[in-house]
């Protein structure tokens, strides 16, 4: 049996002289948590990166000790973004990884400009994800990515997690590389991307204390529009959730109305929606039918009032439908007048719908975008008053 | 003279040189026990006694031998009657011995003094009886140390072939239950015995097993592991392809599915073939418990199988190799824990590793007061201070210790430790080659379990091949009303339960209320 020492020989050679290639521990990287694009001198392009301290953000874990920082952030410059990262590596004392990045805020001016190599970047490298979420701001990126925000220890933590948990406001599209590369690629849509910005909102102590807080913190809110690669206008606050029924985003919001009778106001929660889009054409016009029915709960009501519920529902409906209608309107108003700019989509419907016509419209699909007929239908049907068995009556008649 | 020539010798007719003889061949053993006396009065016929104290009960002898003997007056002369003969009247009036066999030549002689009977010389007879009065110091009958049960019989095996044997013939009072027996090692004639029920067990097999058994060359089998190693199917693979066992229940049941069991004398522990994979993974309290309970504990112990197997690889592959598989915020917390660690996560996880088997190497031996000190100044040490003085990371330690853990909470100790051993050589491929090398050396184990046979018996079966049928006992234990049928490996005889066994009120009502 000399098979068997040899095979050993093999392994251990196999073994001992390969040496660990390609070994990096984790504690041998720098954790790129989040990532600023802004634009520099020159036509340069300047990345901020925000870097995990591990030892730091994680207190007991470890051993602690060291500059209670949780965070390095640091910039580098670069003709390209690549050699901008390359360039982080100058002063970074461990190999920048990618791997963990969960934010790229971009800034307004390089987004006007053209995000193309950002998306070619960030698509092509192997490390990055594509689930990793892509914004835009209106101020300096570097002067958002060191902001200590939320209440997470890494403020790219915060930022990410305000995005998992912002469909209860409905006022920011889920933006990751991954809806923005379809997004650019596909023929006849237009990408879209969230908006953050920073805002006094914050407190701390021992400041002066200016009426919303002193400490900034990342807000998002709205949403920047693309015409291919260009960013070329933004939709605030009430035309962003107008956007999100057309991305299918909605899943609740909170929506507050006021209260026709007496003065308050009461807020609704939407709890279940149905959203549809049908195309028509009819003599070489196209036109869109949009129908929205939604089920919402009674989540706040501020009136003490003498109806019972079925009568309060019956007056509240009405305004709920009409708030809902107003955002879509204000949303097609502005993309259809302002922009002319098709950034929901409605390419996608109606080719899917008439393929055999699309033939017929799709060259001037920009032309004909702004005069397109658009109905929007919306009921909304009040059926939950939550806790409350009967309506807050008046105290005294 | 040489001794194998003196063995072949037959009996002399002269006693006395007989009884010489004897006493030169054993070497005048200082436990070689020789009673002279005279029988039959009328004719004063010498006779001896030889057995070794100590393995042939004196109070039997004194009782059923010489007392009768002594005291009984023989009316008929035997001095002119042969050697059977003398055995009919010494069996129907003299001797209350239960077993009178004759020998005529050396070797048996000294075989039956060594294996505890009394030789009985008559003068003038080249003949000698071997009169069966064994009867040794045993253990009695204990709970087993391995494979205790909360719910089920408490009796376990002991060093004695004949009470093994007896204890798994009182679960199978079937008359077609077979035992072969025959002695195995040239010194030390050890009893082996074979145990299976005719018309359950593929006959193949008990052909097999003999087969096996008779090709051993050996001179000693001091327990049942020289056997199993013997027999073995792959005796160069990690993995058990023979199963040892303490309890009683177990071989019964072994039985019932058509396996054949394995009794050495001397050891407790009876081996089991052929043995599956999973059969590692079942314990007695499967059956003695609900279906539910006992298809839960198996799956928590499939789960302990595959931590101990690999927890510790994927730990270093992900850490070393796959940052980007961690989430984030695992990745962030071991980072923190790795921050001030000097070693590579491969070493610090042999480290750990080669500490907790040392701790567990060290309280297994040691008297059980030092073994508890052992184990509290092993986990005090490997626990904390090392974390403390950084030299291993915390989470590293929780991954040594839940490995262990697991691999204690695979019920048969022998087969969690091989598979502790198969953990090393995936430890060191994922440490230097990442996901190449854990799947590699994965995948090998797969491919070499599968080729695995146990006595003739695919090793992963039912799995690898397939079997519908016998899944009902494997990865989950249907209830007993559902297992209409024995296992694939049964040969005729397949239904082992009735139809409709599920009990129900309406069925009870059917049958009570029936006008």
């Amino acid at each position: 049996m000399r098979i068997i020492p040899i095979i050993s020989i093999i392994f251990f050679v196999l073994v001992t002289l390969t040496g660990c290639l390609g070994k990096e521990e984790i504690s041998d990287l720098a954790l790129v948590t989040a990532v600023g694009i802004d634009k520099g001198e020159q036509e340069n392009i300047l990345i901020t990166a925000q870097i995990a301290r591990p030892a730091e953000a994680r207190g007991d874990a470890g051993a602690g000790g060291g500059t209670g920082e949780p965070m390095w952030t640091a910039i580098a410059e670069g003709k390209t973004i690549f050699e901008a990262i390359r360039n982080l590596a100058r002063f970074s004392s461990r190999r920048v990884y990618w791997g963990h990045n969960m934010v790229i805020v971009i800034s307004e001016e390089i987004a006007e400009d053209g995000i193309v190599d950002v998306i070619d970047f960030f698509t092509r490298n192997n490390e990055l994800r594509m689930r990793t979420w892509i914004l835009v701001t209106e101020e300096k990126a570097r002067d958002l990515i060191p902001v200590k925000t939320g209440i997470e220890v890494l403020p790219g933590e915060s930022i990410d997690h305000l995005f998992r948990y912002s469909p209860i406001v409905a006022e920011a599209p889920k933006s990751d590389a991954m809806s923005l590369s379809m997004g650019y690629l596909r023929e006849y849509t237009h990408p879209y991307l969230a908006l953050v910005n920073l805002k006094s909102r914050g407190i701390a102590e021992g400041e002066d204390m200016p009426e919303f807080g002193n400490l900034p913190q990342a807000e998002l809110s709205g949403t920047a529009l693309f015409r291919d690669d260009k960013m070329v206008g933004k939709l605030k606050d009430r035309e962003s959730r107008g956007f999100l029924w057309f991305i299918g985003e909605v899943e609740t919001a909170i929506i507050p109305i006021e209260f026709p009778e007496g003065d308050g106001n009461a807020s609704i929660e939407l709890r279940d929606n149905s959203f549809q889009l049908t195309p028509k054409y009819e003599n070489g016009e196209v036109s869109f039918d949009i129908t929205l029915e939604t089920v919402a709960d009674l989540v706040e009501l501020g009136v003490p009032t003498g109806k019972s519920y079925d009568e309060l529902f019956t007056l509240l409906e009405p305004i709920l439908e009409d708030y809902i209608q107003e955002d879509i309107e204000m949303l097609l108003n502005k993309l259809q007048q302002e922009y002319q700019l098709d950034s929901i989509g409605l390419a996608t419907y109606f080719r899917a719908k008439f393929p055999q016509y699309w033939d017929d419209v799709k060259d001037d699909w920009d032309e004909l975008f702004p005069d397109m007929a658009i109905v929007v239908n919306v009921s909304a049907e009040i059926t939950n008053p939550q806790l409350f068995r009967l309506p807050t009556k008046p105290v005294k008649e | 003279m040489q001794l194998e020539e003196k063995l072949e010798q037959d009996f002399f007719s002269c006693l006395q040189q007989n009884v010489t003889e004897i006493e030169s061949i054993l070497g005048s053993p200082s436990d070689l026990v020789k009673r002279d006396f005279t029988i039959v009065e009328q004719v004063n016929l010498d006779a001896s006694l030889l057995y070794i104290d100590g393995l042939a009960d004196s109070d039997v002898i004194e009782n059923t031998i010489l007392r009768p003997l002594l005291t009984n007056e023989m009316n008929e002369s035997i001095t002119a009657l042969s050697s059977e003969q003398i055995k009919q009247v010494l069996t129907k009036k003299g001797l209350q011995v239960p077993s009178i066999s004759i020998v005529a030549n050396f070797n048996d002689g000294i075989d039956a003094i060594l294996a505890g009977n009394a030789l009985l010389f008559v003068d003038q007879y080249k003949q000698a009886f071997s009169l069966s009065v064994q009867g040794w110091e045993t253990r009695g009958i204990e709970e087993p140390q391995s494979d205790t049960v909360l719910r089920g019989p408490r009796d376990g095996f002991v060093e004695s072939i004949r009470t093994n044997t007896a204890l798994v013939r009182r679960r199978i009072r079937d008359p077609r239950f077979r035992i072969q027996s025959m002695q195995i090692g040239k010194r030390s004639k050890t009893d082996i015995a074979i145990t299976y029920i005719e018309g359950l067990v593929r006959e193949d097999l008990v052909d097999e097993v003999l087969q096996r058994l008779n090709n051993i060359e050996i001179d000693a089998v001091l327990e049942s592991n020289y056997i199993e190693e013997l027999i073995d199917d792959s005796p160069t693979s990690p993995f058990l392809t023979v199963q040892g066992t303490e309890r009683p229940d177990k071989i019964a049941a072994g039985m019932y599915e058509g396996k054949v069991a394995i009794f050495v004398d001397n050891t407790p522990f009876v081996l089991i073939v052929p043995t599956h994979f999973w059969t590692f993974f079942q314990t007695s309290d499967d059956y003695y418990t609900h279906y539910t309970t006992a298809s839960y504990f198996r799956f928590i112990r499939y789960i302990a199988f595959i931590i101990s197997l690999t927890l510790p690889s994927f730990f270093v592959m992900l850490v070393s190799f796959h940052q980007e598989m961690i989430p984030t915020q695992l990745a962030l917390t071991i980072a923190a824990g790795r921050e001030i660690v000097p070693l590579p996560v491969l070493i610090e996880a042999l480290l750990m590793e080669t500490a907790f088997e040392l701790m567990r190497e060290a309280g297994i031996r040691m008297p059980k007061p030092i073994g508890q000190a052992v184990s509290i100044v092993g986990s005090l040490v490997v626990g904390q201070a090392a974390v403390d003085a950084g030299i291993v990371s915390p989470i590293m330690v929780i991954v040594v210790a839940t490995t262990g853990i697991a691999s204690f909470a695979i019920p048969d100790y022998l087969a969690s430790v091989s598979i502790r051993l198969i953990r090393f050589p995936i430890l060191i491929a994922s440490g230097f080659l990442g996901l190449l090398g854990f799947a590699t050396t994965f995948v090998l184990l797969v491919i070499h379990a599968i080729s695995l046979r146990s006595f003739g018996e695919p090793y992963m079966a039912p799995y690898f091949p397939f079997n519908s049928r016998d899944r009902q006992d494997t990865m989950i234990r249907k209830p007993f009303w559902a297992i209409e049928t024995r296992p694939a490996d049964v040969k005729g005889n397949e239904q082992r339960a009735g139809k409709n066994q599920k009990p129900s009120p309406n069925k009870r009502r059917k049958t009570r209320y029936k006008r």
